[in-house]
């Protein structure tokens, strides 16, 4: 490839052969090897294209040329050049049994930066948010690998991606940004809200994993690479934003005793970590400290302490500035609805692990929704005897010793819980019990056509815990110190409610109504056709026969007037339609096949 | 054994008894090894000495390793053969006889043997006549020869090597030079070096590596508010890589029952093709402690990876529109009644498929043709058959005469053209209809130009009318307006393809010539116009000049049957891959519309007088009838609407309905199945 303004003779000025260029053209002009090639891509996000006209032949991996230039002039690239020249050196060292140097030019091995890459990949934080998913689905992956000494990565990385996927959820969990979680059988879905952004990552059930040897890890590890540097990057904005400084401290007690989470989540709620009572304070605003039960009964005293001590403070001490700053932080979080409704779900709920429970998916949920979590184990924040324990999460067939005062569940619950956004009845959860159905919350059933029975049944407890809750935060809004007002608020509050409820409702039936007949629109139901399928329904059984005798006609009538457009549509409008007829019929037929399978299941069943 | 050698080499000289230097190099090689250097140089000087001396110098030179000289002195010659029936076996160094010794019976041999220890040691010599008992060190020596050792023990073979130069402690090196200098000094270039590096580490530019290795957390504020603003050039064409699919509710851990697929249905799926087969089975864990650790995570997180950078990415626009909006906005039926919609009349009678109907233009009779050998007349509004025509062969098109005071009927068979007088009208037109339907001489109207003719007008006896009889199969045939010329068409004529006749004088010509294989000619319903349609074309003459006008291309594979819409200025053509085509004339030689409305050929296409109406009939058994409004502004598209699917006739070998044509003045269609049914649809 020539430079940019000497074109060779015969060279083309324009189309395809100008545009693109082939993979191994490309690395004889770049002049690396096939692997920097890769990496280079890789770490740049450059991608091959189709070209509209294969120039070169119709199995070549074609490049856009403005791509290949972008890489010509990258400074990583000189960057390998340079490593490579360097690991030469080594391995030469090496060979002439020169230990001592070899170890020097180790030490000194070229180093690069990818901080540069990520902001020319991502110009704007929102744009790195967007593109999250995969990077944290992979950090999480190699987080749950093996950290052993002798495998193919190394323990440090592990390490690296441990710490950080323990960073990002403790942020989502500090802002109460999860949305969505969902068991599957190849690991935990979750899905959080970050700036507007819906990012969903996967982590792998807590379970040894299996390394598999049809993997190329040299390709995995250059991006992990990416990734590792991005989450680092992207946690420190999180973190700022939120005022905490970053990278965190941990309690050491606490990482030796492989609860990083816990000692991050401690991090994170107490900030800066300036002084212990700004600290208190924070966590009481956002019930985050759990460990203090004292702290309802002294929040006056600490407030006060609190004013002293930023009085005390100079005024352009960092500590107090972020303080002031959180506060007003918190205040804008509370504005969206939905953060309120996650952040209150499990609110003054108490939470204990069982051994067997898989602690750190739930050790992150949990807070996550407004709980307190605690486990067995040294350094819990509270004992399993503690009396103000609701729910204690339990796998495993029987449980000897039980606590009335509390509920025994399986963690599906708490999954459900969290999709359905209401504490659901712990009856069917209850231990030794074969759950109810998974459900994934990704799924939009009506669009599918197809809701499972236990989403109706879910849809139905939420429809009426909205009736009967909705007014509560208005509730807790009231003067506590007058009971009779409050009750007669409350009294009142409940009837509005009630008749707003029912308002809605009847809004609601419209709107479904109205949905559902656009929905037939589309599906290519006519009007009078629903209508004389509608007739059809409300005459019973008796009127069978002349229910078909008015249906055959309309439909007949309705397939000629299909024929008869489609006579007039372009081949091309033609072709799309029935392509669009036939991916409809197909989603009908999974839904049947679906239907057909439950009237079976549950024949089977009651007989 | 040495001895033998010596004996072969001694006889070689005999043998060839020639005192040349090179035999006696040859014997100096021999010799040598035998230390004999003086006897030697005697030898090579006394070329003559015969092999005696030479046997005498052997024995000295063995006389270490053998006591006993041979006695025998024949030389190497084949003892056995020679000296069988001898009683010596050769002659000793004076020339006296060597007795033979007496031979032993075996048995005495083996016996003595038997009893001697020392017989494995004894070898028989032959040449000498004499048994001969090996010393142990002979057999030793055997021994070591055998396994490749130098025969005798003592001889050392790998014996060290003595250097034949000492130049140990000689105390004299090689260069006598003083070290030099500079083996004693410091280097002054290193010196210089390290007082760079020095320099250059006290300003920094240097970093010793202890401080390099402490850089783990160099995570900083990358994205500032004001990159938001300003740094928003992202690549041209950067496409995201989409993002993976969300999970459903079948890849639950506990996904609901009827999520799950039964045994039979996983079964079947081994069936399936590689490819559709489905990825993933759900399958049901009661709880959560149970599920299994996924084995491809791994490897699905790279095939991702994988995707990543290997796969092109192209922006798709997905449409997702709802497919009632492809649908065209036709105007409503309603507002473009009337037309025909429903059957109100059948005309049954005709034993075989009905070839072709036609209605006269007062719209009271309806003439058909049928495969079964008859022509009938029907009155329209009973159904009841008026007449029937014996015409004896497959009756392939029937045309009222457009003239109302000519009430006749053209019946194409295979190579003739029937005009039959119906019968129909008053008794003046009748006469006027007999006169014209008879020929006083048979073979007048011999065509000029041709020495062969094409068409032999001649009166038909049977049935009271003309015989037009072609010289090959006629296909189609077609009214002039006017009712007095009519064309038919010879598809496999050449040159006179199309003829045109002219009743009154019962004359026929052929104008045009030049033409493919034309499938049928129609005339314009008011202008002097001809249109002749071939398989692909539609070639459009002019009558007066017999020029041509237009050739339209119809883009159908083969046409089938073209019709003229009232005006003149607009075309149907049907074709038999079932597409139907409108031209405008005014417009263009493309078709403005092309209709894929048939599944099968389409038979007829044809245009209503009146109304804004035409239709098609096909052999997949349907109808359809169109609007068509064909306005008068040349600015405005004529509007084609399709109307009506008529249903009702049956399949009958693969046919449907042959023919379809409209009442002259009524909305109505008549069509015509292979079912040997005529149906009369009214609205």
């Amino acid at each position: 490839m020539p430079p940019k303004h000497y074109r060779a003779p015969g060279k083309k000025k324009e189309g395809n052969a100008a545009k693109y260029i082939t993979r191994t053209k490309a690395t004889k002009y770049l002049q690396v090897s096939l692997n920097t090639f890769r990496k280079l891509c890789i770490l740049k996000g450059i991608f091959p294209r189709v070209p509209k006209k294969k120039f070169e032949g119709n199995h070549k991996t074609y490049y856009s040329l403005k791509d290949i230039t972008f890489l010509a002039h990258e400074p990583l690239l000189e960057k390998l050049r340079h490593k490579r020249a360097h690991e030469k050196k080594v391995k030469k060292a090496k060979a002439r049994k020169n230990k001592e140097l070899a170890e020097r030019l180790l030490n000194r091995m070229p180093t690069y930066k990818l901080d540069r890459l990520i902001l020319e990949r991502y110009p704007t934080f929102v744009d790195a948010l967007r593109d999250l998913d995969d990077c944290l689905t992979m950090v999480h992956l190699f987080a749950s690998l093996p950290a052993v000494e002798g495998e193919r990565i190394q323990v440090k990385r592990i390490h690296n991606c441990r710490r950080l996927s323990h960073e990002w959820q403790a942020f989502i969990s500090r802002t109460h940004s999860l949305r969505k979680t969902f068991i599957s059988v190849k690991g935990i879905y979750y899905q959080a809200e970050v700036q507007g952004q819906k990012i969903t990552w996967l982590t792998p059930h807590a379970l040894q994993q299996v390394l598999t040897d049809d993997v190329d890890f040299n390709i995995m590890l250059t991006f992990l690479e990416f990734y590792e540097t991005l989450l680092g990057f992207v946690n420190f904005k999180l973190y700022n934003s939120i005022n905490v400084k970053y990278p965190p401290i941990l309690d050491p007690r606490l990482e030796a005793l492989a609860a990083e989470l816990y000692a991050l989540f401690r991090y994170v709620a107490t900030g800066s970590t300036r002084k212990p009572a700004e600290n208190q304070s924070i966590s009481s605003t956002e019930e985050k400290k759990d460990s203090d039960e004292k702290m309802d009964t002294c929040v006056n005293e600490s407030d006060l302490q609190l004013a002293q001590l930023q009085h005390q403070l100079p005024s352009n001490e960092p500590g107090a500035l972020m303080q002031l700053l959180e506060d007003s932080n918190n205040d804008d979080d509370d504005v969206d609805q939905d953060t309120i409704e996650c952040k209150t779900l499990f609110k003054n709920l108490k939470f204990f692990l069982s051994r067997e429970v898989p602690r750190e998916a739930l050790l992150f949920i949990i807070p996550a929704f407004g709980g307190v979590v605690s486990w067995e184990g040294e350094g819990t924040p509270f004992e399993e005897t503690d009396e103000d324990i609701a729910y204690q999460i339990v796998d495993r067939p029987t449980q000897g010793h039980k606590f009335l005062s509390r509920h025994y569940v399986q963690p599906q619950w708490v999954f459900d819980c969290v999709n359905a956004r209401i504490i659901l009845p712990a009856d069917a959860y209850m231990v030794g019990m074969v759950p109810p159905p998974h459900l994934s919350p990704f799924v939009d059933d009506e669009a599918e056509g197809y809701m499972p029975e236990y989403a109706e049944t879910i849809k139905q407890l939420q429809a009426t815990a909205k009736k009967n809750v909705m007014p509560l935060p208005d509730l807790d809004n009231q003067d506590l110190a007058d009971p009779q007002n409050l009750i007669a608020d409350g009294v009142m509050d409940r009837t509005q409610a009630n008749e707003a409820a029912e308002e809605r409702r009847k809004l609601q039936l419209l709107e479904k109504q109205y949905h559902d007949e656009l929905k037939m629109e589309m599906s290519g139901i006519t009007y009078s056709a629903t209508l004389s399928n509608k007739k059809s329904e409300n005459s019973g059984s008796e009127e069978m026969q002349h229910k078909d005798e008015v249906v055959v006609p309309v439909s007949t009538e309705k397939n000629d007037e299909d024929d008869r457009a489609k006579l007039y549509m372009s081949r091309k409008k033609r072709g799309l339609y029935e392509a669009i007829e036939i991916s409809n019929q197909r989603k009908k037929d999974k839904v049947a096949l679906l239907k057909e399978r439950k009237r079976k299941a549950s024949a089977s069943k009651s007989g | 054994m040495g001895k033998g050698k010596y004996e072969e080499s001694s006889s070689d000289e005999e043998v060839n008894s020639s005192s040349d230097v090179v035999e006696a190099s040859s014997d100096e090689e021999v010799e040598s090894s035998s230390d004999e250097v003086e006897a030697l140089s005697d030898d090579v000087e006394s070329s003559e000495d015969e092999s005696s001396s030479d046997n005498e110098k052997v024995e000295e030179s063995d006389s270490s390793e053998d006591e006993v000289a041979p006695r025998n002195t024949v030389g190497d010659i084949p003892l056995v053969e020679w000296h069988k029936d001898e009683e010596h076996i050769g002659y000793d160094i004076k020339g006296r006889k060597i007795k033979k010794q007496p031979r032993k019976d075996k048995l005495a041999s083996f016996i003595e043997g038997a009893d001697d220890p020392k017989n494995w040691r004894k070898i028989y010599d032959e040449y000498n006549d004499e048994e001969i008992e090996l010393t142990k060190d002979e057999i030793k020596i055997i021994q070591r020869v055998i396994s490749g050792r130098t025969p005798h023990a003592e001889v050392n073979p790998y014996e060290d090597y003595v250097d034949w130069f000492e130049y140990e402690d000689k105390g004299h090196p090689l260069s006598n030079a003083p070290e030099p200098k500079r083996r004693f000094i410091p280097s002054k270039w290193e010196q210089k070096r390290v007082a760079n590096l020095v320099r250059k580490i006290r300003a920094g530019l240097i970093k010793v590596s202890d401080q390099n290795k402490e850089e783990e957390h160099n995570v900083y504020s990358l994205w500032t508010d004001d990159t938001d603003s300003v740094e928003n050039k992202k690549r041209g064409g950067y496409v995201p890589a989409p993002k993976p699919k969300l999970p459903g509710h079948e890849e639950a851990y506990n996904p609901p029952v009827e999520y799950i697929p039964t045994a039979e249905e996983i079964n079947s799926y081994e069936l399936m093709y590689e490819e559709d087969r489905p990825k993933f089975i759900p399958r049901r864990y009661l709880n959560y402690r149970s599920v299994p650790a996924y084995d491809k995570g791994v490897k699905e997180s790279f095939d991702r990876c994988l995707d990543q950078y290997l796969c092109p990415r192209t922006r798709k626009k997905r449409i997702n529109i709802d497919p009632e909006s492809l649908k065209p906005k036709l105007p409503s039926r309603k507002d473009l009644r009337p037309y025909p919609t429903t059957c109100y009349l059948e005309y049954r009678g005709h034993m075989g498929p009905v070839n072709c109907i036609s209605v006269d233009p007062s719209g009271q009779w309806l003439a058909s043709g049928s495969t079964d050998g008859t022509a009938r007349v029907w009155e329209i509004e009973t159904g009841r058959c008026l007449k029937i025509w014996e015409v004896g062969e497959v009756a392939r098109q029937i045309c009222w005469n457009p003239s109302p005071d000519r009430p006749i009927l053209a019946v194409v068979l295979e190579y003739d053209v029937l005009l039959l007088n119906s019968g129909m009208g008053d008794i003046d037109i009748q006469t006027k209809m007999k006169e014209l339907l008879h020929i006083s001489e048979p073979g007048a109207t011999e065509d000029a130009g041709d020495s062969k003719s094409a068409v032999t007008w001649i009166q038909h006896e049977k049935h009271d009318g003309i015989r037009m009889k072609h010289f090959k199969a006629v296909s189609s045939i077609e009214w002039h307006f006017k009712g007095d010329y009519f064309t038919t068409v010879v598809p496999s004529g050449d040159s006179k393809a199309i003829l045109l006749h002219q009743l009154s004088k019962k004359h026929s010509e052929t104008p045009f010539r030049k033409l493919g294989i034309p499938v049928t000619a129609v005339f314009h319903p008011s202008k002097k116009k001809f249109f002749v349609a071939t398989k692909k074309f539609v070639h459009v003459y002019d009558l007066s000049k017999v020029e041509k006008i237009q050739k339209l291309e119809t883009g159908v594979r083969e046409i089938s049957s073209i019709s003229i819409h009232p005006g003149g200025e607009n075309i149907i053509v049907g074709s038999k891959e079932g597409k139907m085509c409108w031209f405008d004339l005014e417009l263009s030689t493309r078709p403005y519309k092309t209709l894929k409305v048939h599944s099968k050929d389409i038979t007829r296409v044809t245009f209503h007088r009146t109304y804004p109406l035409f239709a098609s009939a096909s052999d997949d058994c349907t109808a359809y009838v169109f609007h068509s409004t064909v306005y008068s502004d040349l600015n405005q598209n004529p509007l084609i609407v399709p109307l009506e699917i008529l249903r009702g006739h049956k399949p009958e070998h693969g046919r449907g309905v042959l023919d379809c044509k409209y009442h002259p003045r009524q909305p109505w269609l008549f069509t015509a199945g292979a079912d040997s049914i005529i149906k009369l649809y009214c609205h």
